[in-house]
């Protein structure tokens, strides 16, 4: 593990710059996204539009790397959105929607990245509704689950074929592993 | 063919999400709300007897102000950052009025008896 994989596993300068500059990305998204009106007023539905620079990642870099980049957009999301309480929901959201990719990624080939798209989108609204029946501790609120499900199918798909055209534009040997 | 079996699977997600939205979108027929705190019922009232009111919920110095009119049921003005109880106007279905951050849910109540026995 130590010496074998070393190559694989060590976080170069060149490695490290890219995920500082994918985070990022993710970030203004996140923030351009913020200051868009919201599609309705059901809490959670939104564009996504990190999930782009997530899956992206998942498809050019190792687990560890991807994780990283996620936390480290959605601390900075929280600390810029100002509200504490996002945080959470972000947090159990990704937490769903990264353990789903990373799960389904070796079953998803290059052509069809906009799956991982869909199901990452809808992992992260089902983390969020899981969180928000443990905070309102009120089970009621399961009922937004299919409106959510019905925009993460849509949103992930348009986000899965933004990261999708993406990948083909900058293909795997243009960057590090 | 896994792609097949996950597209289908993405497809079956989008049909029972209809499904499921075309339920929760009709109108409940009992006309009994709650409003719920940390899963504790604060109030509950028949809405087709109940009288014009406005009810205040403080939660950690942050309020919401809830208004019965014409047996409907909103929150008209809330502290809280993202405002979305408020934006989320009347309650006309199954789809509770939910405040995030003051961890408020007004709801019908026998849907919610049904959502907790569906958890359970």
């Amino acid at each position: 593990m130590r010496c074998g994989n070393q190559e694989k596993t060590e976080m170069t300068t060149k490695k490290l710059t890219q995920l500082a500059m994918l985070t990022g990305i993710a970030f203004a998204l996140f923030v351009v996204e913020l200051q868009l009106p919201g599609l309705s007023p059901v809490p959670g539905m939104k564009l996504g539009l990190a999930n782009i620079i997530t899956v992206y990642a998942l498809f050019h870099y190792r687990p560890g790397d991807v994780i990283l980049v996620v936390l480290a957009r959605i601390l900075l999301g929280a600390l810029f959105s100002g509200s504490g309480m996002s945080l959470l929901y972000s947090m159990s959201g990704s937490a769903f929607c990264l353990t789903g990719m990373l799960l389904l990624k070796n079953a998803v080939g290059e052509q069809t990245i906009w799956i991982s798209g869909i199901f990452g989108a809808i992992l992260h609204n089902t983390g969020q509704i899981v969180m928000a029946i443990l905070v309102t501790r009120t089970p009621g609120v399961i009922v937004y689950l299919p409106l959510l499900l019905v925009s993460g199918v849509l949103t992930g798909a348009f986000t899965g074929l933004c990261a999708q055209a993406v990948i083909r534009k900058l293909p795997a040997a243009a960057v590090d592993r | 063919m896994k792609t097949k079996r996950l597209t289908a699977f993405c497809a079956g997600i989008l049909l029972a999400g209809l499904a499921g939205s075309a339920l929760v979108m009709q109108k409940p027929e009992d006309s009994t709300v709650r409003i719920v705190q940390d899963g504790v019922v604060l109030f509950q009232t028949d809405l087709q007897e109940a009288e014009d009111q406005t009810l205040s919920f403080v939660y950690e110095g942050r309020s919401n102000t809830v208004e019965i009119r014409d047996h409907q049921i909103r929150v008209a003005e809330a502290d809280c950052p993202d405002r979305l109880c408020v934006e989320t106007g009347w309650l006309r279905t199954a789809l509770p009025i939910v405040c995030l951050p003051n961890h408020l849910v007004i709801e019908f109540a026998d849907e919610a008896q049904e959502a907790d026995i569906a958890v359970r």
